[in-house]
């Protein structure tokens, strides 16, 4: 008993004083903090923001964008061109490129991607809108893809779909089954996912053979935290590098850490406060019960005109935003749209009561106009603060809100059925305005069924549709700026919606590690959640890695210490007992 | 027969909890699969083929049937998240769970069982009242608040989130010492709460134990105070103290469950955690009949070691 | 029976915390004006560390934390206390019914008291917030729901004990009914039983009330000591240093419940026969 006891004490007093033998030469280890989980490393299943950043990662598409200007460059494919009528469009995929495994890339490879997705149903859960309009995909040869759409597409360069390797996802028997987690993966992206552990991290290789060029850090990792609070943490005490999707609270308490940078850039992201402007199908059948005065584009202008867009983002934004106005957020230059002089609605309550006194709704005796529901999702920190400032905002010019705030689920349950007046909403735009601008015709409306809807607003217009056709096949891209100009132009005065504000996307990075990392656009862009992967593969790592792992030893002395305190005590109570037992004899 | 009706009621449970398991989480408002596609570009068709894949386009009593016959055969049904077996997924997150229960349990059954004697034997003692105090607030204390506390009071110390850190040597002693020191705050935080409870019901076990006349006559057969207790008391009234850790280990799942999710420890915990969030209502189901069922199983053993350890319960 | 309790001196003080806790929560909604809450128009400086001013500092928007937890203190004394209520309602209701009744609808009774006894009650109160509408009502009904098994555990062996007295079979005998002897014999002799016990449920419901607050799962519209909680989780007090966030409203939930347990102790020696 006694011998083994001193093992036990010997063991615990080698924890505490060896050191882990150290490699020779340290890998760069570039640590990232996700606060959302992995749902598949199936291309063709990841839906979450995590996954597809990881997915693009391993996986190029076929055309990318810079990092300096969002334009479109080269991704598998180096030259692209169509046909006269634009239904057909030549992609060649140059010589010289590799899959991670050494085969070469070839068409055969994008044309095996697309037609799996036109053929198997399951294949198109994550990205399938992209093929919605394809005729068909070949490869004639090793170089040249050719792809048929069945009506003229613009948005054929900005295919965001990964393209898999031939070789290996022909094996796969089915996609719905296959989780695509045999290490490493094949890819063709700047790194190489090695290995996987659900709900703790994600660890990729540099790609040292990426056609680019290998990336310069070693290695990559995403560490799952349960909060961004945990992530803010162990980014101070330098447990990870990088950090984004901070709250304005954490981004302020990492000010002037040392070893640590802020980045504040343009977001995609926007919020805005969805109408109700009389639901109805598809077929024009009326369904939910929005407030019939919502119906009357003049009050929800008045109602535009009633929230203090600059109010919200200082206090509920902590001016961490850009006040809203089109659909487009600002961090896509050209496309992005804000109203003249002549457009603009300004704050002013006294405007917007006179408004709704001219459209037939006089104040009541209690100086209550009309009662609106407003509904948001409960636990989303802007929501619960932005309720409370337009509940005053509304009850200024007359209008009870009362607001809801509910989970996710029956958020999306109210929203289906039209059973709301005003609801919070949101959307990450990307580069090409056509998805944006496309949640709100008349055909994204639901069915007969009331389901198969994805319409955020089930806003339908004439002339926003007619806009929305023109610019679908619009290929001279000022020409299709103009009209998406239009478009949100006209969305602003018929007010579906109103973009409450552009979300700052809030990132920080320890620069006491690495030096420089690639936003896009180069300037006030984003490191993560780009749309690409420059941030990861241009991060630059510091001359010399700081080790920031001297508290990290004393919590493991302590560790060690509290174990030969517990042995020390065992022993002693052994011996005390062994001391009564024999004293009893 | 004893033993025999009480597997019979644990196997009735079981079968509550499943058909629980599933009106609960079936008969809910909204569409689940627009929650699965949010924020992203879908057709109808999309949707249409994924309601499909997931049965969710069944009448009720079809799906009913569906889940119960895959139950049957131990298949959990798919997650919507993961789009994987939830049986899987749940495999995959047991392994953290059972370290941090086991190591936790371990401790606060032994802490918690050896106050609880010395504070019972010292009945109204300094230690005795310090004990059954500490014991008292640790079990009025929020488990979460508790983690939250201790995180931000060690600081540095101690790692912030996770299990282990992804640039750890892989040799097995790195890799252990890495884990242990992951372990420290979570394990604490799940020790002080479920100790506290162990204490005060091993101390009130063994208070009406000490009642017994037959101490007495130990007593007066000259035996040290220490030994008495030793050789008599604490056996007799262990058991039901044992007992009665294997009863409350809902109370350990359920400190399990907001420890986890305050130290991002990977368990299953945390996965419950995380399907709260979607909400991915197969994997919720899946996790409540598994967490429900273990511990069913585990108030059946409960019973059986009961009878075996306990020669007054007869177990013919 | 008072003068009992008050030899018990930490039940005393529990009655005092309790008492404090009382009167804070009713008067508070009085005296507190309601701006000095509303986000839209509190203008200190948020994340403010304790001073002259604000006792307890301010939160992530400038509003006084120890305003908050006077506020606070409403709901979450009203949660427990109504969760105990309905628990020990449902509880007493089972315990006496399937203890008087007997026959196939008390074992019926009785595998489903011993089946919510089993469940992990916390499993299953995240479980029914989550598909129930967020607020109020869903949080006590969640909580009431599945903890009044043990109540229903011990008033059932109480009802059995108190049913094979004599003079309860004399009354059975006399041609009193089941509503005669139920509410005669059986309810009176219950009643300290289930005092106790609500005293006890009321300090677990409140735990409760803050774990599922702080899962996200409470009334979003109101403030409570849990929600105090998951809001300084949210926004990052740990990382900002903000101990006066956090320090508070943990302490004032330990403080409530600890005083519930101390008050359902004294009152359990109290009523419970010394051997």
């Amino acid at each position: 008993m006694r011998v083994k006891l001193g093992a036990l004490l010997a063991a615990a007093t080698f924890l505490v004083v060896s050191a882990p033998p150290a490699p020779a030469r340290p890998p760069v280890v570039l640590k990232v903090a996700i606060v959302q989980q992995i749902d598949s490393l199936n291309p063709f299943l990841a839906v979450f923001q995590s996954s597809t950043e990881v997915g693009r990662l391993m996986y190029d598409p076929l055309t990318a964008y810079t990092a300096a200007d969002q334009a479109v460059t080269e991704g598998l494919a180096h030259r692209w061109e169509s046909s006269p009528d634009k239904l057909t469009w030549t992609f060649t995929v140059p010589d010289g490129k590799k899959w991670s495994d050494g085969v070469p890339i070839t068409a055969h490879d994008v044309a095996f991607t697309y037609n799996l997705m036109l053929t198997d149903e399951v294949a198109r859960t994550a990205n399938g809108s992209f093929v919605a309009n394809f005729a068909s995909v070949t490869a004639p040869d090793d170089r040249t893809v050719v792809i048929r759409t069945k009506t003229p597409q613009v948005t054929m360069l900005a295919l965001d779909v990964p393209i898999v390797p031939r070789h290996v996802w022909e094996k796969v028997g089915s996609v719905k089954d296959h989780a695509n987690d045999t290490m490493p993966v094949v890819g063709s992206g700047p790194f190489v996912l090695t290995e996987h552990v659900a709900g703790q991290f994600i660890k990729l290789h540099a790609n040292k053979t990426y056609w680019r060029g290998a990336p310069k850090v070693d290695e990559l990792h995403f560490v799952y935290f349960q909060n961004s609070d945990a992530a803010v943490q162990a980014l101070a005490k330098g447990e990870v590098d990088l950090v984004n999707r901070m709250a304005p609270a954490q981004f302020d308490s990492l000010q002037g850490k040392p070893g640590v940078t802020r980045n504040k850039a343009q977001g995609r992201r926007f919020t805005e406060l969805v109408i109700n402007p009389g639901a109805q199908t598809r077929t024009g059948v009326p369904i939910g019960d929005g407030h019939p005065a919502l119906r009357d584009v003049r009050v929800r202008r008045a109602l535009a005109q009633a929230i203090d867009l600059d109010a919200l983002v200082q206090r509920v934004n902590l001016g961490y935003a850009e006040k809203g106005a089109g659909l487009v957020p600002p961090v896509f230059g050209k496309w992005h749209w804000r109203p003249d002089t002549s457009a603009q609605r300004p704050f002013d309550p006294a405007a917007a009561g006179a408004a709704l006194d001219a459209a037939g709704f006089p104040r009541g005796a209690d100086g209550t106009r009309f009662a609106l529901r407003l509904i948001g999702r409960a636990g989303r920190a802007y929501d619960e603060q932005a309720s409370e400032y337009l509940k005053r905002s509304m009850s200024d010019v007359g209008i009870a809100l009362d607001v809801r705030l509910v989970s996710d689920n029956q958020l999306n349950e109210i929203t289906t059925a039209a059973t709301y007046d005003l609801a919070f909403s949101g959307w990450s735009a990307n580069i090409d305005p056509d998805f944006i601008l496309g949640l709100h015709t008349c055909a994204q409306r639901p069915g007969a069924d009331g389901k198969g809807g994805t319409t955020d607003t089930y806003f339908c217009d004439e002339t926003y549709d007619r806009l929305y056709a023109r610019q679908l096949s619009e290929f001279d891209e000022d020409k299709r700026v103009e009209i998406v100009k239009q478009m949100q132009a006209r969305f602003h005065d018929q007010v579906p919606a109103v973009v409450l504000a552009y979300d700052n996307a809030l990132e920080g990075y320890r620069s006491d590690r690495f030096t420089r990392f690639t936003t896009q656009p180069a300037q006030g862009g984003v490191i993560m959640a780009q749309n690409g992967v420059w941030g990861y593969y241009g991060a630059e790592p510091a001359e010399h890695v700081a080790q920031a792992q001297g508290s990290r030893w004393i919590g493991l002395a302590i560790g060690g210490a509290v174990a030969v305190v517990l042995a020390l005590a065992v022993v002693l109570v052994t011996r005390r007992r062994r001391a009564t037992a024999e004293e009893r004899e | 027969m004893r033993l025999l009706g009480r597997a019979g009621g644990a196997a009735l449970s079981l079968l509550m909890v499943a058909v629980l398991g599933f009106f609960l989480f079936r008969v809910v408002p909204g569409d689940p699969v627009v929650s699965m596609t949010r924020g992203r570009p879908t057709t109808p068709e999309t949707q249409a083929a994924l309601r499909a894949q997931f049965g969710l386009d069944l009448p009720l009593h079809e799906q009913f049937f569906r889940y119960f016959t895959s139950l049957l055969r131990g298949d959990l049904g798919t997650s919507f998240t993961f789009r994987r077996p939830v049986a899987e997924v749940v495999l995959e997150r047991l392994g953290p769970t059972l370290l941090l229960v086991g190591t936790s349990t371990v401790i606060a059954v032994a802490l918690g069982l050896w106050l609880g004697v010395l504070a019972a034997w010292r009945r109204g003692s300094a230690f005795d009242r310090v004990t059954t105090g500490v014991s008292l607030t640790l079990w009025a204390v929020p488990t979460f608040w508790l983690g939250m506390l201790l995180m931000m009071v060690t600081g540095d110390f101690f790692p912030s989130r996770g299990m282990r850190d992804t640039d750890t040597a892989p040799d097995f002693l790195s890799q252990a010492l890495d884990v242990g020191h992951h372990l420290v705050l979570p394990s604490i935080t799940l020790v002080a709460v479920v100790c506290a409870e162990y204490a005060l019901v091993m101390r009130s076990s063994l208070l009406e134990e000490l009642h017994a006349p037959y101490l007495t006559t130990a007593r007066a057969k000259g035996l040290r105070d220490d030994l008495v207790r030793r050789r008599h008391a604490v056996p007799n009234a262990v058991l039901p103290a044992i007992t009665l850790v294997f009863l409350r280990f809902g109370l350990v799942v359920s400190g399990a469950i907001t420890t986890e999710t305050v130290f991002s420890w990977p368990g299953l915990g945390l996965l419950f955690y995380d399907a709260l969030t979607g909400p991915d209502y197969f994997l919720l189901q899946g996790l409540l009949v598994v967490t429900a069922g273990a511990v069913v199983v585990m108030n059946l053993l409960a019973d059986v070691l009961h009878g075996v350890l306990d020669p007054r319960v007869k177990v013919v | 029976m008072s003068s009992k309790f008050l030899t018990h001196r930490t039940g005393v003080a529990g009655a005092a915390v309790l008492a404090v806790a009382a009167v804070v929560a009713v008067v508070a909604p009085l005296l507190i004006d309601p701006g000095s809450l509303d986000v839209t128009r509190v203008t200190a400086a948020a994340w403010q560390a304790p001073d002259a001013r604000h006792w307890l500092g301010t939160d992530h928007t400038g509003r006084s934390v120890a305003l908050l937890l006077a506020q606070g203190a409403g709901t979450s004394l009203f949660v427990g206390l109504t969760a105990a209520v309905l628990a020990v309602g449902i509880g007493t209701a089972v315990g006496v019914v399937s203890g008087h009744f007997g026959g196939l609808p008390a074992g019926v009774l009785l595998r489903v008291t011993d089946f919510f006894l089993v469940l992990p009650a916390l499993v299953l109160a995240i479980a029914l917030s989550t598909v129930l509408p967020r607020g109020l009502g869903t949080i006590i009904l969640a909580i009431g729901l599945t903890s009044w098994p043990s109540t229903a555990r011990m008033v059932r062996a109480q009802t059995l004990t108190i049913e094979a007295r004599p003079f309860v079979e004399r009354a059975r005998a006399l041609g009193g009914g089941h509503a005669h002897v139920i509410a005669r014999h059986v309810l009176p002799s219950v009643v300290p039983l289930v005092l106790v016990n609500a005293t006890l449920a009321v300090a677990s419901a409140i735990v409760a009330e803050s774990t599922l607050a702080f899962l996200g799962l409470g009334d979003p519209a109101r403030i409570s000591w849990g929600a105090m909680l998951h809001q300084a989780q949210l926004h990052g007090a740990v990382p900002q240093g903000a101990w006066w966030f956090l320090l508070p409203p943990g302490l004032a939930i330990v403080a409530v419940v600890l005083a519930f347990t101390l008050v359902g102790r004294a009152l359990e020696a109290v009523v419970t026969p010394k051997r």
